[in-house]
């Protein structure tokens, strides 16, 4: 399965932040997306989403033939995690499972979830606005990967837990990348280099492959950063 | 020290017309004819200067004849005819209660927040330089008033030139009593603060108002000694408050409420107050299964602003239906009066409907405590998710108005009949149905509009000006109603006609576009 993206253009008033995207993600694989601030990272993922509507282009999945993508195809995780906040993690999840029973494949009871991502049953009782930046990221991605949707967006998903939760994640997203396809924005160079199998760097509005070819992870980082810079 | 208090000011000057700016781009209409490059435009920041110069010459003697205004006010309220007499005596008292409350350094503001925090000004010179400025405004300011004061009070002339001096001296000298003590504690707070302060403030106001009344004043010669004492502490004041090293650690101290600057924002502080009617306990739980069950479980969460808020309403409401009825059974007189109330004035109930609805405040808290997060999820975007949780949320709101709406429907014919009745027997019916209708028209009318034009954006800003609209518009034809002149049983049928062919509309509307619709605006 691949995510088919062709000549995606999005602007904000007269800026051209997407200036026509040409990029085929594939199963499997962790793309890690990388771009300087202000690049349009997080505004590529909003048009994935449909959050915005673009401008011109398309995007589809190719599953032996084109098919549109559908709201079920779509995880995202966004960087500041939003979760309902009148709810406790438990109840979070009880909804989220009674609406997406028939989808989910191998459904497991809702303590084996939380013991999956290490809520204990204690926290999982409190309202999710209670809960710290981390857990409420865990729950985010709980719920995002449970349902096993075809593509993950994560943006930054990392960059605020700390060195445990951030290793617990690492693990997780290796484990079920075969499943996926699994594009993961940061601005962390040594993350993007240790978890995601190809660098896409998006410069000046376009989306670029960096071919590892055979260089050593200094050379490679390099080279990414060079190409990062050019104006 | 000079260039420290130009660069301060032009900061200042700087940030108040980006705000200005700022304010003008979020006015619908307007905000498409002011460009970006506003912020950049040498023109447009000479312009904002000169309105700032203008706007400080006024703020300099705007609050001060405001403040002497009130006093002789004050000074006539309780010496009338003799005002001249007594002004100087509660002028003196009343600038010793403003050296409390107004003394520059220890006030908390965004300029000193961005100058000294921020920008990590040299705290010492920005606040010196600043205070030197505020006494010069002071002085400045006031001397004109208590000239023209003076002579149209017929007070000798001297008095009136030497009033602005005594005015910085006293908060020079207050100023120096608040650095020695902060030097003595290390507690960089005002000396008179929270309880002293109040109570300071009691006892010099009761020496201002009370001492007159047994004909004790402070004479002009009292004046000019208590004027030289001031000058005397003021030069030591001076000299301690050039000699006061830790400003830095005032500004930290007075400003430590000020930094969060979201406070500012009137969408945070909605955000603040919307997250806290989330209400959890343990009992609050619910027995049903998917969307009914999330949309329980909110409806539970926020009993203080549905559930509750209707009850009250309701009982309210009761009382009142109540009260009619006594009034009705135990004043006979009263009876045709009364009488016409229900037929004649059903116009009136479209907008005593419109003030009950709960659709605002329901709409509102599911977008902040909810739907602004869930959206973010793709699987809450699924038609069927939307539409499902539609469904439970307009339960919730029909129910939640009919509480109220019952109770006028069914008092309003019971009243009529009460009274003496009305010659065709189908206006109870219709009163009945058409308050009940208008009820449902307004619950489904505000859950389509918010599934329709969803107006907020992530900031939980309301984004959307067709929704600023129709809400003007909702309220405009409310009103407009109310002069409406047609027999009640046209009246009311149309009203019913109406309620249901508008909800149906509106419901197919939702159906096809919500899907498309629902989602955070940008």
């Amino acid at each position: 399965m691949e995510l088919v993206i062709e000549n995606l253009k999005k602007k904000f008033d007269k800026k051209e932040v997407l200036k026509g995207i040409n990029f085929t993600f594939e199963k499997g694989k962790i793309y890690g997306l990388l771009g300087r601030n202000g690049a349009g990272k997080t505004t590529l993922f909003n048009c994935i989403n449909e959050d915005l509507e673009i401008d011109d282009g398309s995007f589809y999945l190719n599953d032996n033939g084109k098919r549109e993508i559908k709201a079920e195809d779509i995880g995202y995780v966004v960087s500041t995690p939003n979760v309902p906040e009148f709810l406790t993690g438990r109840e979070f999840l009880k909804f989220f499972i009674d609406i997406n029973k028939e989808r989910i494949n191998d459904l497991k009871t809702i303590d084996e979830y939380l013991d999956y991502i290490k809520i204990d049953k204690e926290d999982s009782k409190k309202l999710l606005k209670d809960y710290s930046h981390g857990m409420k990221n865990k729950m985010q991605m709980l719920i995002n990967i449970i349902s096993r949707p075809n593509i993950l967006l994560l943006d930054e998903p990392l960059t605020s837990l700390d060195v445990v939760v951030a290793e617990e994640m690492k693990d997780m997203l290796k484990k079920i990348k075969k499943d996926h396809i699994i594009i993961f924005s940061t601005h962390i160079m040594e993350l993007a280099l240790d978890l995601c199998d190809e660098i896409v760097i998006l410069n000046k509005g376009v989306l670029e492959k960096i071919d590892k070819e055979n260089l050593d992870n200094e050379h490679y980082k390099n080279k990414i950063i060079d190409a990062l810079k050019e104006e | 020290m000079l260039d420290t208090f130009k660069i301060a000011f032009k900061l200042k000057t700087t940030y108040k017309v980006n705000a200005i700016i700022f304010s003008l781009k979020r006015i619908p209409l307007i905000k498409k004819i002011v460009p970006d490059d506003w912020y950049n435009d040498v023109n447009i920041k000479t312009l904002g200067n000169v309105f700032n110069i203008f706007r400080e010459i006024g703020t300099l003697f705007i609050g001060k004849i405001i403040y002497l205004f009130f006093m002789f006010m004050i000074t006539s309220l309780f010496f009338e005819n003799e005002e001249a007499n007594y002004i100087l005596h509660i002028f003196i008292f009343s600038t010793f209660i403003g050296t409390i409350y107004k003394n520059y350094l220890f006030e908390s503001s965004n300029d000193n927040y961005y100058g000294v925090i921020l920008m990590r000004m040299n705290a010492k010179e920005y606040g010196i330089s600043n205070y030197i400025y505020y006494i010069l405004r002071t002085f400045i300011g006031f001397m004109p008033l208590t000239i023209i004061g003076a002579i149209l009070l017929n007070i000798p002339l001297y008095i009136g030139l030497l009033l602005p001096l005594f005015v910085v001296l006293s908060k020079i000298t207050m100023m120096g009593i608040n650095i020695v003590y902060a030097n003595k504690t290390n507690k960089y707070e005002p000396l008179f603060n929270g309880v002293p302060s109040i109570v300071a403030t009691v006892i010099l106001c009761i020496l201002a108002i009370v001492l007159p009344l047994f004909n004790i004043k402070i004479s002009n010669n009292l004046f000019l000694i208590i004027l030289f004492i001031l000058t005397l502490t003021s030069i030591y004041s001076i000299k301690k408050i050039f000699e006061f090293k830790d400003y830095l650690k005032i500004y930290k101290t007075t400003l430590k409420n000020v930094n969060d600057f979201d406070k500012f924002n009137n969408e945070a502080v909605l955000r603040e107050n919307t997250q806290k009617q989330i209400e959890y306990k343990v009992k609050y739980d619910s027995n049903k299964n998917g969307y009914a069950y999330f949309h329980d479980l909110f409806v539970k969460r926020h009993r203080k602003v549905l559930t509750k808020a209707v009850n009250i309403q309701s009982l309210i409401l009761l009382g009142i239906l109540v009260l009619a009825i006594l009034l009705v059974v135990f004043v006979p007189e009263s009876h045709d009066e009364i009488n016409r109330v229900p037929l004649k004035y059903l116009p009136y109930f479209v907008f005593i409907m419109y003030y009950l609805n709960r659709g605002t405040v329901l709409t509102q808290s599911l977008f902040i405590n909810c739907d602004h997060s869930m959206l973010t999820y793709r699987f809450f975007r699924r038609p069927s998710v939307i539409l499902g949780l539609f469904k439970e949320r307009l339960k919730t709101l029909i129910k939640l108005n009919l509480e109220p709406a019952l109770i006028i429907a069914v008092g309003l014919p019971i009243i009529l009949y009460l009274t003496g009745g009305t010659s065709n027997n189908l206006n109870y019916i219709v009163l009945f149905v058409s308050i009940i209708s208008m009820s449902i028209f307004f619950s489904i009318h505000y859950l389509v509009m918010y599934y329709l034009l969803q107006p907020y954006n992530a900031n939980t800003e309301l984004k959307s000006g067709t929704y600023k609209i129709v809400q003007a518009l909702t309220y405009l034809v409310c009103y407009y109603m109310i002069q409406i002149q047609v027999p009640t049983l046209i009246y009311g049928v149309c009203t019913i006609i109406f309620s249901v062919v508008y909800s149906i509309i509106s419901l197919i509307l939702v159906y096809k576009l919500a899907p498309k619709t629902f989602k955070i605006r940008n």
